[in-house]
């Protein structure tokens, strides 16, 4: 699979969101491994790396039992702005794309897996799944990582388990995470006591955008901290705890939302709504803001309906490296919020055709 | 950019001061901002990444205790076989060089794994240690073994066999794998 498919493809399957679940993004797992008797990433040498590199492209390519059709791509042939789309998609993590050694990721043509080679450790098996499907993703995950077991020789003890870079991720090297929309936890200001209570059960925070942006468009990523001294089910099993108490939450915010402040809420949302079909400049944080608006509005019915699915498609369409390719040339912060906003009237009214066809399939609620 | 405060880290968090009504940006990174304004950062961005957890834990420790860290830093200079990796370099960077270092620096590891983990001790699935093939061996010989005792009418035998081989088969099915 060209390289092309990946970076064009704005909505991959795992953001399609079958379920159309208007809280719960998407799933994610990630198992950290790496091979016995080879140094980490932080300390091997270029032959080192390339050993592993091969060791990977063997147990993926040469097998006749093989079931994965992945597409390899090592980073260095990548540019930069390509790379910048894969983090996006969080197909490889930012740390991969600045890699100065050799490293890559394989892919499959539907994106819910990819492995990454030669990151902060040697192997990094990632599931993406839409809506809410963690021990699902997780049994997918395994089996990859099952099927590399049979091939490769995993750096293992039975005393600490997965051996990996980071003492954070020894024992399970398992990190689940669940990506959530709660714009009104975040209008009621509850999320901060939320998190704080969230840190305390061993659970982590963040945005979708990476670091520091846990407030941009009210999502938030919800994962395990915890990979020792714990099974990978019971990680699972109180990730999912926590997930389905922070959507009750949601789900009641919003209610009292609806039954204190009716019309504030449908002007607030309206005129997200409006800003998104009429700005000519849109900033990342306003743009987000505007999209979690429209989510919850068309959540809410106060909002003409506008499929989960094309709006995951904008929240990834609004980052910086689409927007460059969108237009095919690289750009100046500010040329990109003039585009960024002329990109989202684009989407908004193909929607809008596409409802006023008829077509209710795949576009619409 | 680098930390303005440690000149180590990479600032990523800017923090604007008005003196003499003059606007004043400085750019910190996490650690030193959170000193600083530390009701602010409760709520971290990255899951605990080692080396803040560390840097953080040696600053805000009493002096005595951190004292004590660093003379048994100091005085273990035991550097890992493999990677060559010293215990002081670990806690400066965060990361292991190699699978070997879980070995050379066990002795520090439960203290440090027990403010970071639930546990010092992994309970989760086991790597399988005998390959798919070896099990597939195992399980010719006990059929074999099976058949005998059919044969000889040692119907105890047999049901004991019989119970082994699905076990073991159900050890293929699942790649070998077994939940502690």
């Amino acid at each position: 699979m060209n390289i092309e498919h990946f970076l064009t493809n704005a909505n991959p399957s795992w953001m399609r969101n079958e379920d159309d679940s208007d809280i719960v993004i998407s799933t994610r797992i990630r198992l950290a491994r790496n091979i016995a008797r080879t140094r980490f990433p932080n300390s091997f040498t270029e032959e080192e790396a390339q050993g592993i590199e091969d060791e990977l492209m063997n147990a993926l390519f040469s097998h006749e039992k093989n079931p994965y059709h992945f597409s390899h791509f090592p980073i260095k042939d990548l540019p930069q702005l390509q790379r910048q789309i894969l983090v996006e998609k969080h197909l490889i993590s930012p740390n991969l794309a600045n890699r100065k050694k050799i490293g890559s990721v394989f892919l499959t043509e539907d994106e819910s897996f990819s492995i990454m080679v030669n990151e902060e450790d040697h192997i990094r098996i990632q599931c993406l799944a839409c809506g809410m499907h963690i021990e699902d993703a997780f049994e997918k995950a395994r089996k990859i990582d099952r099927y590399l077991s049979q091939h490769i020789t995993y750096a293992y003890q039975e005393r600490f388990g997965y051996l990996t870079s980071c003492p954070t991720n020894v024992g399970t090297g398992l990190r689940a995470s669940v990506m959530l929309h709660l714009p009104a936890l975040t209008f009621t200001k509850q999320m901060n006591a939320l998190i704080q209570m969230m840190t305390r059960l061993g659970m982590v925070v963040r945005g979708i955008y990476g670091e520091g942006s846990e407030n941009l468009g009210s999502v938030y990523q919800i994962s395990n901290q915890i990979t020792l001294g714990k099974s990978e089910l019971d990680i699972l099993q109180e990730l999912r705890d926590v997930v389905e108490q922070v959507i009750k939450k949601e789900q009641s915010a919003r209610k009292a939302l609806l039954i204190r402040a009716p019309s504030t809420l449908e002007d607030r949302l309206s005129r997200s709504l409006g800003t998104l079909k009429y700005a000519k400049i849109l900033s990342s944080e306003e743009a987000a803001s505007c999209l979690s608006n429209i989510r919850l509005g068309v959540s809410l019915g106060l909002l003409e309906p506008i499929s989960q699915s094309r709006l995951n498609e904008c929240m990834l369409l609004i980052q910086p490296g689409f927007i460059q390719q969108y237009v095919g040339t690289t750009l100046q912060p500010a040329e990109r919020d003039m585009y960024r906003a002329k990109l989202l009237q684009d989407k908004l009214r193909q929607q809008d055709e596409s409802f006023n066809n008829g077509e209710k399939g795949e576009d619409s609620i | 950019m680098i930390c303005g405060h440690c000149k180590q880290r990479p600032a990523n968090v800017t923090v604007t001061q008005i003196q003499n009504e003059q606007k004043v940006e400085r750019h910190y990174c996490e650690i030193c901002a959170a000193q600083f304004h530390p009701f602010q950062f409760e709520a971290s961005n990255e899951p605990v990444s080692i080396h803040q957890f560390i840097s953080n834990w040696l600053n805000f420790l009493p002096a005595s205790t951190t004292k004590e860290i660093k003379q048994a830093t100091e005085k273990k200079t035991t550097n890992c076989p493999t990677c060559g990796l010293t215990y002081r370099q670990f806690l400066k960077q965060g990361k292991f060089g190699c699978e070997n270092c879980y070995e050379t620096f066990s002795g520090q590891l439960p203290q440090l794994l027990e403010r970071i983990q639930a546990g010092t001790k992994h309970v989760g699935f086991k790597e399988q240690t005998i390959s798919i093939e070896k099990i597939k061996y195992q399980i010719e010989t006990l059929r074999e073994q099976l058949q005998r005792a059919i044969l000889a009418e040692h119907f105890e035998d047999a049901a004991k066999f019989r119970d082994e081989i699905r076990l073991l088969e159900s050890k293929v099915n699942l790649g070998g794998e077994e939940q502690s």
